[in-house]
């Protein structure tokens, strides 16, 4: 112990600059989010299982657009691809919906997202955006990919606008699969924490119900619940919807307005209910 | 086999809660069959659809995908696999005790529903065929399932692939993918066990058999040779 105790000054300062607050914060895991999805800026492993499943989903369309170029037949409409590529969608959620919610459950790093200036809704909704806009861009890229083929092979002006209205009501088929899908499936995987067990729960909510529905369909013989029953599984309620907006699908009668209807309380249903579970969420 | 494990398998596999969430699907199985036949659904109709469609083709190959990854992948994610691998047990008797769990709880979670829905649609034959079908069914997949969760750091994901691309979009398109379509097996046993004319098989008894037995050897050598230069790692990626 020396006679003369000193502190010394070893550079420590306060940090006074902008402080980017919660929408920074909430921008950030989205950002982050997305990223994940794809795999990017993670190991060569992480982006085997998503990029198998864009690649299908490109082949689709690079197989549209070769028969297009071959013999002038479009094989599959824009909005045929979403409902063409559902089952691989699904795989695609089944991959990355565990990926974003369930690693963080049980790595239980959530206590250092929460210590942050974001709150838990943030946090959700985030993730829910980053799933939407990544399971959007599975088919809205193809989708691109179809335009851009059609439109070199297109005679004139008038048929490139007319494959561009074809794209963007494609577009509008993908929103919709994506939001159904993704507010579904992060739901479900935001209560398993292992991302094995999230992935099969996906699988089977989803894989379940169409059987059940395709019964219903024949039992209804044509009739109101013919009409009715697509609305319960995840991948005819979409298709559904397109009947409505467009009147290109499966026939659903006068029941349009109740698919739009259900495809929002889903939504809304399944976002609420995601809220509820961050609110309660164990760290 | 070796008792002790085959017994801390089966309570680490039902001594949880989760496993209960997979008791909905049997009793929706048997509940869609209940409301067909109350509309007075065609029994070529809910053969077809209900018994193959749902049962069959999504809840033998999931439960069986769940149950099959679960003995030996949740040792494994925890890390107390190495408990067991450093027992003086051999890795055949490890494998096979975990086989026989993972294919008795399948066996029994599918073939019970299967049976009382079969049953319920074309009588009793049909049922037994059905119920003896998706025993052997739950055989061969937990066999290929835990050779995944040995071989691979993601067998859940590779088998959904293998389950969903493979047997669910690839058969229906490609006949020659039937041959190596557990699903499509299952179907034949189903048909040569009850006679029935309700349904079609659409691969040999032949094939079907030998290729069963044939996935289900392979699946467990396979996974015997890989735990036998396993190498413990953390979740990574």
């Amino acid at each position: 112990m020396s006679e003369h105790s000193v502190i010394h000054d070893i550079g420590y300062q306060r940090y006074t600059g902008p402080r980017l607050g919660r929408a920074y914060a909430a921008r950030s895991l989205f950002e982050h989010g997305v990223r994940v999805a794809f795999g990017l800026g993670r190991s060569a492993k992480a982006k085997i299982f998503p990029w198998i499943v864009i690649g299908l989903v490109t082949s689709l369309a690079v197989i549209v657009v070769a028969v297009k170029a071959q013999s002038g037949e479009m094989i599959l409409t824009y909005q045929d691809l979403p409902s063409t590529a559902s089952v691989l969608v699904m795989v695609f959620l089944a991959v990355v919906a565990p990926e974003l919610v369930s690693r963080d459950l049980r790595n239980q790093t959530l206590p250092l997202y929460f210590s942050r200036p974001i709150r838990r809704s943030d946090y959700a909704l985030a993730k829910l955006a980053a799933l939407t806009t990544a399971v959007w861009l599975l088919m809205a890229g193809p989708q691109l990919l179809m335009f851009l083929g059609s439109a070199f092979s297109a005679a004139d002006t008038a048929g490139v606008a007319a494959e561009a209205r074809g794209m963007l009501g494609g577009w509008v088929i993908a929103t919709c699969y994506a939001l159904v899908f993704s507010s579904l499936a992060i739901l479900i995987a935001s209560i398993a924490s292992r991302r094995a067990f999230a992935a099969g729960a996906i699988v089977v909510v989803f894989m379940i119900t169409s059987p059940v529905v395709g019964l219903l369909a024949v039992l209804g013989k044509g009739g109101a619940l013919s009409q009715i029953a697509p609305m319960f599984s995840p991948f005819s309620l979409p298709e559904g919807v397109r009947s409505w907006l467009f009147d290109t699908s499966i026939p659903i009668g006068p029941y349009g307005p109740l698919y739009g209807l259900m495809t929002v309380l889903l939504v809304a249903g399944c976002t609420l209910l995601l809220l509820l579970r961050y609110r309660k969420v164990s760290l | 086999m070796n008792m002790t494990i085959a017994w801390i398998t089966a309570r680490g596999l039902l001594g949880r809660r989760r496993s209960w969430l997979l008791l909905p699907m049997p009793l929706i199985l048997i509940g869609i069959t209940a409301i067909g036949l109350g509309f007075d659904a065609p029994a070529v109709d809910l053969a077809d659809g209900v018994l193959i469609g749902l049962g069959v083709a999504v809840i033998l190959p999931l439960v069986s995908l769940i149950v099959g990854t679960g003995v030996l992948g949740s040792e494994i994610d925890d890390g107390t696999v190495v408990h067991i691998l450093t027992k003086p047990i051999p890795r055949s008797r490890i494998i096979l005790a975990k086989l026989a769990v993972a294919a008795t709880v399948s066996a029994v979670t599918t073939a019970v529903p299967m049976f009382v829905a079969a049953a319920m649609v074309g009588g009793v034959k049909l049922g037994l065929g059905f119920a003896l079908a998706c025993a052997a069914g739950a055989v061969v997949y937990s066999a290929l399932f835990l050779a995944l969760s040995v071989l691979t750091r993601r067998p859940v994901l590779l088998g959904l692939l293998y389950v969903v691309i493979w047997e669910g979009l690839l058969s229906n398109v490609v006949m020659g993918t039937r041959t190596v379509s557990v699903q499509h097996y299952v179907i034949e046993f189903a048909s040569e066990l009850s006679g029935s004319t309700l349904f079609t098989a659409t691969v040999s008894l032949g094939v079907a058999a030998a290729m069963a037995v044939v996935l289900t050897v392979a699946g467990t050598w396979l996974a015997t040779q890989r735990l036998r230069s396993f190498s413990v790692a953390g979740e990574t990626s």
